[in-house]
């Protein structure tokens, strides 16, 4: 499908999306809502993947550049930055392993329930 | 002229994709992890606004515009979930209960911890999703009132802990299965953690990947919950 359709598509996926949000009562951000859409069209068949294939792949490999003005507004929160800096660093390097930790061990205590589970069955 | 340059809309455009793409030439040439593009792009940005004494407020014009594409690019992530599917319908139960478990845990800590530093509300917002992928951690900071800027130097710090660190995690932890430790590393260290789980293995890319969307979601759902 040509590129400009496909920016079409994704962009009125888009504009759907910020519509719900804008309509729940609750904090839920739209790019999320706009997420489960395109994926609920591709489930359902609506849409097939080639239809956005070239413009996904744009956004995805280059997503980090989206990033740039948002990291630069650091700019205006300096202050807030330097004066919550340690407690910032400090919650990362503490949760980060943990978070890891609890992650693998959740999946591997699983997996060896249900392979126990199966080696029963047989 | 200097002024009508700088209030063009391109010249944030010009600037973002630029110091990007020396980022980008920068990583190639290193090979480092913490040669990240995003991190040279935004701290040249910086330095070029101070260093000519540029307003924020004119980079921003032409920086809303590319802002305004995340949106777009977190909607066809969908895309990489749909291509997984099959990899994330045959581990479906492993792989619930282990990003539910790293998502709770992961927000019930931020939040202990902030608590114990009594950071402010404006901080703690912005800290609690920092486990999630950037555009998922910028959204649920933004709509609990977090600053988006502070979400993203913690998502950064977050990223690069894991991507370091993930082999050394795995060993000291006794992490041997391949899925396990791909699904703790993305439920610890989204996308930054992804590109190190992929030189892991095939297995671990993959599974690295899936813990971004699943765990993201999850997250979003907790938080409207605090």
């Amino acid at each position: 499908m040509g590129i400009m359709a496909q920016i079409g598509i994704v962009l009125a996926v888009c504009l759907v999306g910020e519509g719900i949000a804008a309509l729940l009562p609750i904090p839920f951000p739209a790019s999320v809502i706009s997420m489960v859409l395109l994926f609920l069209l591709l489930a359902a068949k609506l849409l097939r993947p080639h239809h956005i294939k070239e413009k996904s792949n744009f956004l995805i490999t280059n997503m980090a550049c989206f990033f740039v003005p948002a990291g630069v507004g650091i700019l205006r929160y300096a202050d807030v930055l330097w004066a919550n800096l340690l407690p910032l660093l400090a919650i990362c390097f503490i949760t980060t392993p943990l978070v890891y930790g609890v992650t693998a061990w959740a999946v591997q205590l699983t997996m060896r329930a249900i392979q126990k589970k199966e080696a029963r069955h047989d | 002229m200097i002024e009508a340059v700088t209030t063009s809309p391109l010249f944030g455009i010009v600037l973002c994709i630029g110091t990007f793409q020396i980022g980008r030439w920068v990583q190639k040439k290193t090979g480092l992890t913490l040669a990240n593009p995003l991190v040279i792009a935004i701290l040249l940005c910086i330095g070029v606004l101070l260093i000519f004494d540029i307003p924020y407020e004119d980079f921003a014009i032409g920086g809303d515009i590319v802002n305004m594409m995340l949106g777009p690019a977190t909607a066809v992530l969908a895309l990489n979930i749909y291509n997984q599917y099959a990899v994330l319908k045959s581990h479906f139960v492993p792989v619930l209960v282990g990003c539910t478990a790293g998502s709770l845990f992961s927000l019930a800590s931020v939040l202990l911890l902030c608590h114990l530093f009594r950071l402010d509300e404006a901080v703690t917002a912005a800290l609690l999703p920092k486990s999630c992928t950037t555009p998922i951690a910028v959204g649920i900071a933004e709509s609990h009132g977090g600053i988006a800027a502070i979400t993203m130097v913690a998502v950064l710090v977050t990223g690069f802990i894991g991507a370091v660190c993930a082999p050394l995690f795995a060993k000291l932890m006794h992490v041997t299965e391949p899925v396990a430790e791909g699904l703790a590393i993305g439920a610890c260290s989204h996308a930054l953690g992804t590109t190190k789980a992929a030189e892991l293995g095939e297995v671990q890319g993959a599974m690295s990947g899936i813990a971004i969307g699943v765990c993201g979601l999850i997250t979003v759902v907790a938080a409207l919950f605090l």
